[in-house]
């Protein structure tokens, strides 16, 4: 028993030198030797281990990865929102450069300066002076439409008011010249101060929803025909003769980049076909003249009809009846006397003088554009 | 009256047999899953749970061949592992008597000190590590991962007491 105890041990201690020398002889061995035993253990006796930790440090590389993947889709994410940013900027500045390409000369472009704790919403300043020729009243315009004025100017800077200042107003129409009125701010409280208003449009002239609205040319600030908004809906006002309509202003604030000043000249020679091809303003003003005569033309003959249905019922002579009242349109059928007839005749035998046609002048509604003093 | 302890042996042999492939399969199939500087090392504890159960000469032996397996996917340090496991599971047969009594604490401290003496072991033999961050690493990082096997040592003994118990228990 003590001798198989005793022989044991001595097992024991063998094994241990054995695999002490031995490894202590792996730790020695040069590096090729060494390389080629632990490749031919990992081939061989280890494979299906050195598989299982591949595929294993596989797993763990493809949740890494994951990670990598949803990070990098996030800077990603991030980049494109500047990316976008700059796109918009890009086509502003192309929207400008053809805007320049139309108007050909007689502009400068205006970037706007930072502001300066004015708290000012609506003024603007420019970098842009006297020094390349800006001028007080000068128009200021983007690739969407009106801006708004200069009002001060400096040697290398000028401010100007936007549409949305209290002080700002100009004359304008519809696109097609279907109504005439002046724009002010809308002067409404949270988004809707951002809002324009057309006042002053005949009452006759209604406006739809959509219209383009444009400067009418009146005045020698604003140019005939840059685009100053859309109408929206009509306003209800206490004015009973005369429409309010609501816009939505052409450029946004938001929007607002790089602008156009156009120097007085160029606002002198006009900007037909530069964002719309509208007439002459003397055209407009004729059509819009010739219109309201037609209108009052024709109540004249409606109230004639109603005067000559009255006048038959009295049984006097119908060919001096018609020579009466179409001398007289505004006499009331009640007040013709006996002497009419005296009267017609006498007026009948006078043929050298040239008749007038329609109603007298106090009868006709206001036609037309707004007088040219009521424009800032 | 032998058959049945020797069908018992076997069964616990084969049980042993299954708990100590189960390990080192852990330590090449979970073990790269997790990245971090303190890992648990499932050979030693493979190794420790093995060597209690053999005479220290077999356990050098199997010490030996689990060192040079994993020395053969490292083959900076080719060796070391070999020689360190090669003298823990010999000691861990030897002082059998002393640790594995069927106690969770102290199997737990063994587990400890196997994997302290084994890391110690294989970085001074590897070489890899000198001055202060081999101070740092014998101190801090040796010390944590040791801690760390011996908790899931325990885990697993606790777990998988049948396969894990020790045959003198």
């Amino acid at each position: 028993m003590a001798r198989s105890v005793r022989g044991g041990s001595r097992l024991d201690s063998g094994l241990l030198i054995a695999c002490v020398v031995l490894s202590v002889l792996a730790l020695v061995i040069k590096g090729d030797v060494r390389d080629r035993v632990s490749a031919t253990l990992r081939t061989t006796v280890l494979a299906p281990l050195v598989a299982l930790e591949s595929r294993s440090a596989a797993i763990r590389a493809t949740v890494t990865s994951r990670q990598d993947v949803l990070n990098t889709r996030g800077e990603l994410a991030v980049r494109a929102l500047s990316v976008q940013a700059v796109m918009d900027e890009n086509t502003a500045l192309r929207r400008l450069v053809g805007l320049g390409a139309r108007l050909r000369d007689g502009f400068v472009v205006a970037e706007l300066l930072p502001t300066r704790g004015t708290n000012d919403d609506f003024t603007i300043a420019l970098n842009v002076g006297t020094g390349v020729g800006v001028a007080p009243y000068s128009a200021v315009v983007s690739a969407d439409g009106l801006v708004g004025m200069v009002r001060t100017v400096d040697a290398n800077t000028s401010y100007a008011i936007t549409w949305a200042s209290p002080e700002f107003a100009v004359s304008a129409m519809s696109v097609d010249e279907s109504a005439f009125g002046i724009v002010k701010p809308h002067l409404g409280t949270g988004a809707d101060r951002w809002l324009l208003e057309l006042r002053g449009v005949p009452f006759r002239a209604k406006v739809d929803s959509g219209t383009l609205i444009v400067s009418a040319g009146l005045g020698a600030t604003y140019p005939r025909g840059i685009p100053i908004g859309t109408v929206l809906s009509e306003l209800t006002t206490p004015e009973k003769w005369a429409r309010t309509y609501l816009l939505r202003p052409a450029v946004l604030p938001k929007a607002l980049g790089p602008v156009i000043v156009l120097l007085p000249p160029r606002s002198a020679r006009g900007v037909n076909g530069v964002w719309t091809t509208v007439t002459s303003a003397d055209s407009a003003a004729k059509g819009v003249a010739t219109a309201g005569d037609s209108l009052a033309r024709s109540a004249a003959l409606d109230e004639l009809a109603a005067r000559r249905a009255a006048l038959d019922s009295t049984g006097a002579d119908s060919l001096a009846r018609d020579t009466t009242v179409l001398r007289r349109p505004v006499t009331r059928a009640d007040s013709v006397r006996a002497d009419s007839i005296r009267r017609a005749r006498a007026a009948a035998a006078d043929t050298g003088r040239p008749r007038p046609t329609g109603p007298p002048p106090a009868a006709a509604p206001r036609v037309g554009p707004p007088p040219p003093g009521d424009e800032r | 009256m032998r058959a049945p302890q020797t069908q018992s042996g076997v069964g616990s042999a084969v049980r042993a047999l299954i708990g100590f492939a189960l390990l080192v399969a852990a330590h090449f199939g979970i073990r790269p899953l997790f990245g971090s500087r303190v890992m648990v090392d499932f050979l030693v504890i493979a190794a420790l749970f093995a060597a209690v159960r053999m005479r220290p000469g077999l356990a050098a032996l199997l010490g030996f061949a689990l060192g040079l397996s994993a020395d053969a996917l490292a083959p900076g340090s080719f060796g070391a592992a070999t020689l360190a496991l090669t003298v823990i599971s010999f000691a861990a047969s030897w002082l059998k008597a002393v640790f594995f009594a069927n106690h969770i604490a102290l199997t737990g401290l063994f587990i400890f000190l196997g994997k302290w003496c084994f890391d110690a072991i294989y970085v001074l033999l590897g070489g890899g590590v000198r001055g202060v961050d081999l101070v740092v690493q014998l101190l801090l990082w040796t010390p944590l991962a040791a801690a760390l096997t011996a908790v899931v040592a325990v885990l697993l003994l606790t777990i998988f007491r049948p396969l894990y118990r020790s045959q003198a228990a």
